[in-house]
């Protein structure tokens, strides 16, 4: 496979340009890569680094997003044999190249799919249009591919609409789509980017199959390094337009060459790395030493910041003519824990298992429907609207998008003072002093005070919530998803920044997220939550090193390790899509009860 | 289901609401139909016995009800200015206003929203300046001045249609189109500019969307892609905005009629107003009312057919 000595692709010196109102800015700057049939490249870098923009010139959708190919050759070896130089390539070529030759999917399936037309439809065009087919012909190979990629009922699917699917139904529709024609070369765009880790794990799985037995080439493009080490066959880094470096796959893991690769590497968490190790860790920064070790443990006597009981929230679903209230969402059902000074628990879970909705709740964000939240002694869920306004004081919240989360038309300066404002703490020269120490806290440089959010990068910007949520000196940050939006080497950063934080200043991180990396890396106590319960909790080392819980194993099963001596991947249909949350009203679920399996470690009783 | 029976229910009480609030306004009106019938000048006396007899001394809920029961079983009363039953006489005014307002509309879209999707395709380059520019030329000016340049350039200068005047649609329909095909393009003019920018605008946002690159990642031929995949999506958004200009073009007819000198429902509610011919004056109000409404009620029931997931909700 890999001794062929006829590569499908040849990129050569690439370039991309694009033209915006400011000038011309540079997408890819010089690339050479090839693909051999039957082959998987993984082009991996980060936000900016031009791995999307490569691969959409080789289809030559790049054009449509305002790009131009100024350099270099794309050659492709069409089914002839013959190699044909895409770059220069007419439109009516491209056309019967791209769906035909060439399949693409793309991160998003909740919008890659046209949402006013059947599946069927969308199934069929392709074939139609490059295989001549009839409908009826068109339809008994969009039968057969659905059945290919493993979506039951196929019958049923293509008479639906895409709303009607899930986020990994509709991935998986988007495959079938792209395998149609039964291209030579399938492009994966960040294709599982956007989707829960179980469902990463099939579809991954579903893509390595296809490629087995059809033959095809793979070009896969990720940022997620523990993907890279699942798939590739052979990995291209990129950094900023350029090729940093190539090899087996093998290689780039156990013994890159480049000191970018290498770091890049370090700052993964490896799921399971940190078996046996008693306290969390700093991330690996290669050339920056944490400043300060993380907290060990904190001590198991003190009262706990925050004690949550029972924490149930709901949330309406209206209908009829007088939109009543017909049914209830049980996003947070019977949940409770403590969190004591100096601690980080995480919560995770996959989307919709509630985790976000109790970070909320806890901060009165959205109205709990019953329970209750101590925090310090003070019961938060009997506070007035005032007293509630002054209690978030010590309970601040840093969210996954800093892009959203910040005002666009403030200055930061005046971002970061304004809790101090909010909660009269400072004014006058008191206040720029204090905005100015915590511009140094969390390591920006003094000449962004003045900025506004557009000038930073995605994990400045973090930072900048991250200063503000500190103004007022909170005793718990809830951080929701709060790294997940940034890059490997920059969501290092931060997250260090913040175990830097908890040591120095003794807050309570509740740490809610997906990333089951990470939270391994930097929790001292971990609850898996799942349709609105918490299924098991407890200190990392029993959640990590003795899961007793079926989905907590379930959800570790399907996290990708970044090592290609590692392999996990199973294509089998092994998790049972969620089942809904939406009750009738007269719905009364049972207490949550758990089981005790050794002190501190809980886990929920089943039948609940 | 449930959308159809909701949509349906609310046009009934809206509708309801504007029966009740066009009853009010005229009754706050200084002046009665009775002083209107016999004359400021009249006998008090014969005045009294008037307002007794046509039970304008019933309390307003008797004689609300009394109104709106007309209403409904098709007792419209009679107009004080043209001594004519009002029934009838909407009837024949609406037909031919909807003729402009139909007409209207239908040049708008067909204009606009070849020009929106084209201005969206190439987004920012001169074609899509060329056309915000036209576009805003056309909302900027009001549409009684292009009336007066429709009437210079087709009724004098070239002498192709006429310029005023009113033919019965049901009399001679050919003749009735000529006529209404002036107001209705003057009309049509800035409806157009205001479709282009909301097609552009709602084109340019389904064309940022994933499942247009997908569609071209397929193959699919570009015609194909922009004019399928892409106005598929934007036609709902469009006519959403275009029902609710009928609202708007029933307010602008009242010009536009009296320009060209077409006597329809525009020119009516002028005289009824001019006069104060009250039960005239209800009526229409409630008609106009109505019909946008069910306008707006039809564009909602083909919003369904074109986007499934409204179906669900």
């Amino acid at each position: 496979m890999l001794d062929d000595p006829k590569p499908i692709v040849s990129i050569d010196n690439l370039r991309v340009e694009f033209d915006t109102g400011e000038g011309t800015i540079v997408g890819v700057e010089d690339i050479s890569l090839t693909i051999n049939p039957g082959e998987t490249v993984c082009v991996v870098g980060e936000s900016g680094s031009g791995k999307s923009v490569t691969s959409l010139s080789l289809m030559r959708l790049v054009e449509f997003g305002g790009g131009r190919i100024t350099g270099g050759k794309l050659e492709f070896r069409r089914t002839g044999g013959a190699m044909q130089d895409v770059a220069k390539a007419d439109m009516d070529a491209m056309r019967d190249i791209r769906g035909n030759e060439i399949g693409m999917i793309f991160q998003e399936p909740m919008t890659s799919l046209n949402p006013i037309f059947t599946i069927e439809r969308q199934m069929t065009d392709g074939l139609r249009l490059h295989k001549g087919l009839g409908a009826r012909a068109a339809r008994a190979r969009a039968l057969e591919l659905l059945r290919e990629v493993r979506i039951p009922q196929p019958e049923q699917r293509l008479r639906q609409y895409p709303h009607e699917l899930s986020g990994g139904m509709r991935q998986r529709v988007v495959i079938a789509m792209a395998m149609a024609c039964e291209p030579r070369l399938l492009i994966a765009d960040e294709p599982t980017t956007a989707l829960d880790v179980t469902i990463q794990a099939e579809i991954l799985a579903l893509i390595d199959r296809l490629k087995r037995e059809n033959g095809m080439a793979v070009l896969f493009i990720t940022h997620d390094m523990a993907v890279v080490a699942q798939m590739a066959d052979r990995v291209v880094v990129m950094y900023r337009g350029n090729l940093v470096e190539e090899g087996p796959v093998s290689q780039i893991f156990e013994n890159p060459q480049k000191d970018y690769t290498r770091a890049l590497l370090a700052a993964v968490p490896r799921l399971g790395e940190m078996t046996g190790k008693p306290a969390p860790e700093p991330m690996r920064i290669i050339g920056a030493e944490a400043r300060a070790q993380p907290v060990q443990a904190p001590r198991p006597d003190a009262a706990p910041v925050l004690e949550v009981r029972n924490l149930t929230t709901r949330f309406a679903v209206r209908g009829g003519l007088l939109r009543r209230r017909i049914a209830n969402v049980h996003a947070v059902e019977d949940v409770s824990f403590e969190l004591a000074r100096g601690e980080t628990l995480s919560l995770v879970g996959e989307s919709g298992c509630g985790k976000s909705s109790c970070g909320r709740s806890i901060l009165r964000l959205v109205e709990p429907t019953s329970g209750s939240v101590h925090m310090d002694g003070r019961d938060i869920l009997a506070l007035t609207r005032q007293q509630m306004r002054l209690a978030r004081r010590d309970m601040q919240m840093v969210f996954q998008d800093p892009f959203a989360s910040l005002n666009p038309y403030m200055r930061l300066k005046d971002q970061v003072a304004e809790p101090l404002r909010n909660f009269g703490l400072a004014r006058g020269n008191d206040l720029t002093a204090r905005v100015s120490q915590l511009f140094d806290r969390v390591e920006l440089p003094q000449s962004y005070l003045r900025r506004f959010p557009h000038e930073l990068s995605g994990g400045q910007r973090q930072r900048v919530a991250i200063a503000r949520a500190l103004a007022a000196n909170p005793k718990l940050i809830i951080a929701d998803e709060a790294v997940s939006a940034l890059d490997v080497s920059v969501q290092a950063q931060v997250l260090n920044l913040m175990m830097e934080l908890q040591a120095d200043l003794g807050i309570s991180f509740l740490f809610i997220s997906h990333d089951m990396a990470v939270v391994e890396r930097i929790s001292h106590r971990v609850g898996v939550m799942y349709m609105g319960r918490i299924v098991e909790i407890g200190s990392r080392a029993q959640i990590f090193e003795n899961p007793r819980h079926e989905y907590t194993r379930a959800l570790m099963a399907a996290v990708p390790i970044a090592d290609p001596a590692k392999r996990t991947l199973r294509d089998d249909l092994r998790f049972k899509p969620l089942p809904s949350p939406v009750h009738p009203l007269s719905y009364a679920p049972a207490p949550s009860v758990y089981e005790e399996v050794v002190p501190g470690h809980k886990v929920l009783v089943p039948d609940h | 289901m449930i959308y159809l029976l909701n949509r349906s229910v609310s046009f009934a009480i809206t509708l309801l609401l504007i029966s009740v609030i066009t009853f009010a306004v005229t009754n706050i009106l200084p002046g009665d139909v009775a002083m209107m019938i016999m004359g400021t000048q009249s006998n008090p006396e014969a005045l009294a016995g008037l307002r007794e007899s046509l039970g304008l001394n019933d309390p307003l809920v008797t004689q609300y009800l009394r109104w709106i029961g007309g209403m409904l079983t098709g007792d419209w009363g009679t107009s004080l200015v043209f001594k004519e039953e009002i029934g009838p006489l909407l009837l024949q005014k609406m037909t031919a206003s909807s003729l402009i307002v139909v007409m209207s509309m239908t040049i708008a879209l067909t204009a606009a929203v070849p020009l929106g999707v084209w201005a969206a395709v190439h987004r920012d380059k001169w074609q899509d300046t060329a056309s915000s520019t036209t576009a805003l030329l056309g909302v900027s000016l009001p549409d009684f001045f292009w009336g007066i340049m429709l009437i210079l350039l087709f009724a004098r200068a070239l002498g192709w249609l006429p310029s005023s005047g009113f033919v019965d649609p049901g009399e001679d329909f050919l003749r009735a189109l000529k006529h209404a095909f002036l107001p209705s393009l003057a009309l049509g003019l800035g409806l157009m500019a205001h479709l282009t920018r909301m097609t552009r605008a709602t084109m340019t946002g389904i064309l940022a969307q994933e499942f247009i690159r997908v569609a071209r990642a397929k193959g699919l031929p570009e015609r194909t892609v922009v004019w399928r995949y892409g106005l598929a999506n934007a036609i709902g958004p469009v006519m959403t905005v275009a029902g609710l200009q009928v609202g708007y073009l029933f307010g602008s007819i009242i010009v536009m009629e009296s320009l060209f000198n077409y006597t329809g429902m525009g020119w009516l509610t002028y005289q009824a107003l001019l006069n104060r011919d009250i039960p005239l004056i209800q009526a229409s109000v409630f008609v106009i009312a109505a019909v946008v409404m069910l306008a707006n009620l039809i564009v909602d029931l083909a919003y369904v057919l074109v986007d499934p997931r409204i179906r669900l909700g």
